[in-house]
């Protein structure tokens, strides 16, 4: 292991984030408030991220240090974007604002602050522009400004970018993450337009875009979008969850002008599929057991609403599902393990990942029906190399293996089945919001230290989908040679 | 520039290499997936699945907006179509590698009807190189600028030789009258660019440019001028070999060729009936000495294993033969030959892999001034570069004593009206010369990257003698 380059790719991520917070710093400029919790934040990253990056280090670069660094990187960038909340007083403790800034990181969206109206606009733009960051990796924004990092730096991009496979859109890694920060960019841009037609104010308009976009699910009210009350702002944000949770390369294609690759994508459809099947269903549950809203407009407004806050893991609430029927609230668990698309900003399983796992079961009972028949995997008409299916299914495994273990762990607070179980649900997949205590009005105020801490390292893990962090605490991986 | 590299084997990933280093945009086309793998993970190159002959694996790569296509897979006939597929597509300049001995004479009609722009033949490519070692056994390696007219020549400096631990201030008055320069040494792992206080010492690989008649009258000046070779000896008959007997036939030399395989033998003997074919095992001592190998002027291992040919090589230096030349394909395998003084190892994947990188930087740079040639000196650290100036080049026709150069930068070689010059302070660059560059530092991609615009002197850059 080549620990000097991992540091010093460590460092240089710092750096960046450091020159992030000058945004947030701005902003408490501008409402006149206490800069000072960003001024520490800003000094002490740039110290340790200056010192880091400066260490001099032969380039080394393989697949196991790319692994390591990112996730290095993660818990470091977590644990100094934290400082800002620390340093404002208005947290409990550190770890609540390492769950906080994990949760900001990740595009999860938890939060243990029961009322966010009474803070800093400062503190509350840092928390969804963290969102905005995290989205799309902070190792692909630092690729994409610090081309110096070399040409090994697809190991980097495969580590951070959600999804089985990673695909580049241009050759050249460092062009191929600005390409998709500009649509990421431009997608924002788009919605803070949109949402400010609506007549929401621009402050508003922008972290709920960023929030969006990084579909994570951070508000900056109580009762998240349902505190607008405004139809329109919530078809827009549905609609956006929803772009947001498609492959980013789709994008690229669409702008190449290949519409018909676009929608030959398996995964895509199947995403669609599902979309529209759950509103469907939920809406159907809604509306035949009767009395939980007035129209049928409006049913399936939340209904949407509420699959595509699940579905894309970004975690916003127009209205409180967990008073819904139970065929609802188990469809709406079912799908957080469901999770976007691959190459998205959403979390959890993937849709691609899905998808390739029922085609192992089918060409399974084929086997076994016909013997000595030879069947492949196939994914938008490609074989989908073994290698690949044992990845996935060893993947499933061990998110679900998880999962188990942390519910464990956090089960020690005694809290309900349903309370345990949605929050480690809703914390590896990115999500947010779970059942009953940690539901769409709760928040993880309640648990422990420990299962607070427990829940960040779910978030990081889901959010770099496991290996990273698995090779971050493989003893293999602290040996030098 | 857009290049796409059909085929990715030796010669394919060395090309993404260099030209993704380079700052091109490289996409591979292969229909393996190790080896697509194996790009992905250490080069920042885009990969493609499938045929590189077909029209959807080509348009996947986006062939219509490509400047060079280069077809280099294992298959002369799938190269051939890959090309003809991909000019119709609309790439610019296709490159074929095509190494059939039968399709080599008919080069020039394929080249016209199927749209192949540039045809690369690595073997025929090495054995033309290795015929050059062999006209200049003293020689280490050869490369020729300005069509054959200007030589760069590496040779090991030896204990008795009379420039031995002597600066080049001193050697000055007596190689002052021969049109040479000394423009790079290689010392270890350190390259030199001489300057008068170089003083050459025994185990330094010196690298000289000049015109090959004052080549000649160096080397007997050193007392290393060996007589012509005459008696070849080649292990391993495989496509270079073919060729290498063909050329050394032609230039009156009696080659003995060991070769395992019978048909193969056969198939030589029957086309060049003045070779002396042996089949055997050219890897077993007790037949290499029974066809009496000492006796030879020059041995030269091309078996298909990087491994015999180095160990066998070695053998043959042991049996004092004056020339040996080793094909090895692994650049770290050449490193361990010449530590232990086998300096001739030749690379085919670097042989041809630097012709393409020639034509890829010339087009490169048909803005600016031409690279016409370049070849990768002293282990690949430094590079010796051929350009032709023309009216975008600054500081034309001021006296080179003014000019600030970079460093490690040497301006070797002057071509003027068809003149061969060796520079001096007061020699000037002028539209429509040919100058030889010599640099240390690679990404010299003009004559104006050589210009230091900040500061330094020259007399640092300027060096050498002659």
């Amino acid at each position: 292991m080549n620990f000097r380059l991992v540091f010093k790719v460590t460092g240089k991520t710092l750096l960046v984030e450091a020159f992030c917070l000058l945004l947030p710093l701005a902003v408490t400029l501008f409402y006149g408030e206490d800069p000072t919790p960003f001024l520490y934040t800003i000094a002490a990253i740039f110290v340790v991220g200056g010192a880091l990056s400066f260490l001099p280090a032969s380039d080394h670069f393989f697949a196991r240090e790319g692994f390591f660094s990112v996730g290095l990187i993660w818990v470091l960038v977590s644990a100094f974007g934290a400082l800002p909340f620390f340093f404002s007083g208005y947290f409990p403790s550190y770890v609540d604002c390492f769950f906080e800034a994990a949760s900001g990181f990740t595009t999860t969206g938890a939060s243990i602050l029961p009322a966010v109206e009474g803070l800093p606009m400062g503190v509350l733009f840092w928390r969804s522009f963290t969102h905005w960051l995290g989205g799309m990796g902070v190792l692909i924004l630092t690729i994409a400004l610090l081309p110096s990092l070399g040409s090994r730096t697809l190991h980097l991009m495969k580590a951070e970018s959600p999804g089985p496979v990673v695909s580049k859109l241009v050759p050249k890694t460092s062009q191929s993450s600005k390409i998709l920060y500009g649509i990421y960019c431009a997608l924002t841009l788009i919605q803070i337009i949109c949402l400010k037609l609506t007549g929401m104010p621009w402050f508003d308009s922008v972290v709920n875009s960023f929030a969006t976009a990084g579909t994570g699910g951070f508000s900056v009210k109580n009762a998240s979008i349902g505190a607008y009350g405004s139809p329109a702002a919530e078809i827009i944000i549905t609609i956006f969850m929803l772009l947001f949770s498609v492959n980013f390369a789709l994008y690229f294609l669409l702008l190449c002008g290949k519409v018909r690759q676009v929608f030959q994508s398996d995964e895509f459809r199947f995403f669609l599929f599902i979309v529209a099947g759950s509103i469907l269903l939920i809406t159907l549950n809604l509306w035949l057991t009767g009395g939980y809203y007035a129209t049928l407009g409006e049913t399936v407004r939340h209904a949407s609403f509420q699959v595509g806050t699940i579905i894309s893991t970004t975690g916003f609430a127009s209205t409180n599902f967990d008073l819904w029927p139970e065929f609802s609230r188990i469809l709406l668990v079912l799908l957080m393990f469901v999770g976007a698309c691959a190459g998205s900003t959403g979390g959890a399983l993937k849709c691609s990942r899905v998808l390739v796992l029922l085609k192992c079961v089918r060409r399974e009972v084929r086997q076994v029906v016909h013997p000595r028949s030879v069947n492949v995997v196939k994914l938008d008409g490609k074989v989908v190399p073994e290698e690949t299916l044992r990845s996935i299914l060893l993947f499933f495994f061990a998110y679900m293996f998880i999962t188990a273990a942390s519910t464990l762990v956090v089960a020690l607070d005694n809290f309900s089945f349903g309370t345990t179980l949605t929050a480690v649900v809703a914390c590896i997949g990115n999500i947010g919001p779970g059942l009953e205590l940690v539901g769409p009005m709760g928040n993880y105020a309640g648990f422990s230290c420990l299962s607070k801490i427990v829940l960040s390292m779910c978030m990081i893990v889901g959010r770099l989908e496991l290996l990273p962090i698995l090779v971050l605490f493989s003893r293999n991986a602290w040996k030098r040679s | 520039m857009k290049i796409i590299i059909v085929g990715d084997g030796k010669v394919g990933f060395t090309l993404a290499e260099h030209l993704s280093r380079e700052e091109h945009d490289v996409t591979v086309i292969d229909t393996n997936d190790d080896a697509l793998r194996r790009a992905s993970e250490s080069l920042d190159v885009l990969c493609v699945k499938g045929n590189g002959a077909s029209i959807m694996a080509l348009r996947e790569s986006g062939v219509d907006t490509a400047d060079i296509i280069i077809a280099a897979t294992s298959l002369d006939e799938v190269n051939m179509v890959c090309c003809l597929t991909a000019k119709r597509l609309g790439a610019k300049y296709t490159i074929a590698r095509v190494r059939n001995v039968e399709y080599a004479v008919e080069l020039s009609v394929l080249k016209k009807e199927l749209g192949i722009d540039m045809v690369i033949n690595p073997e025929n490519a090495t054995a033309v190189e290795i015929s050059r070692l062999l006209r200049f056994p003293s020689a280490a390696n050869i490369e020729t600028f300005y069509r054959g007219r200007v030589e760069l020549i590496g040779f090991r400096v030896q204990e008795d030789d009379f420039i031995c631990g002597h600066s080049l201030a001193e050697l000055n008055h007596r190689v002052k009258e021969l049109p040479i320069l000394f423009c790079a040494a290689e010392r270890g792992d350190e390259v030199i660019i001489p300057d008068g206080r170089y003083a050459p010492q025994a185990g330094d690989k010196l690298y000289l440019i000049g015109q090959p008649i004052g080549m000649s009258q160096f080397f007997k000046l050193l007392g290393r001028y060996t007589p012509k070779v005459k008696d070849v000896f080649i292990v391993g008959g495989g496509r270079i070999a073919h060729y290498l007997t063909a050329i050394l036939e032609g230039m009156n030399m009696h080659v003995k060729l060991v070769e395992r395989n019978m048909d193969r033998c056969r198939h030589i003997s029957e086309v060049l009936p003045r070779t002396m074919v042996i089949c055997g095992d050219g890897t077993d001592q007790e037949l290499l000495e029974s066809e009496s190998v000492s006796a030879s002027d020059a041995f030269i291992a091309l078996t298909d294993r990087d491994e015999d040919n180095l160990i066998i090589s070695l053998y043959a230096m042991q049996m004092g033969i004056g020339k040996v030349i080793a094909k090895s394909n692994r650049q770290n395998y050449a490193g361990i030959a010449r530590a232990v003084g086998l300096d001739s190892v030749i690379s085919p994947k670097l042989i041809t892999a630097n012709q393409i990188l020639q034509v890829v930087r010339g087009m490169e740079n048909s803005k600016g001034s031409v690279m016409t040639a370049l070849y990768k000196i002293a282990s690949g650290n430094a590079e010796a570069m051929e350009f032709v100036v023309n009216q975008t080049t600054r500081h034309l026709g001021q006296p080179l004593k003014d000019l600030k150069l970079k460093k490690g930068i040497l301006i070797a070689v002057i071509i003027h009206h068809n003149r061969i010059v060796i520079p001096e302070g007061s020699s000037s660059m002028s539209q429509g010369d040919t100058v030889i560059i010599v640099s240390r530092d690679q990404g010299i991609l003009d004559v104006n990257d050589i210009f230091d615009e900040s500061a330094l002197d020259l007399s640092s850059a300027m060096g050498g003698i002659g």
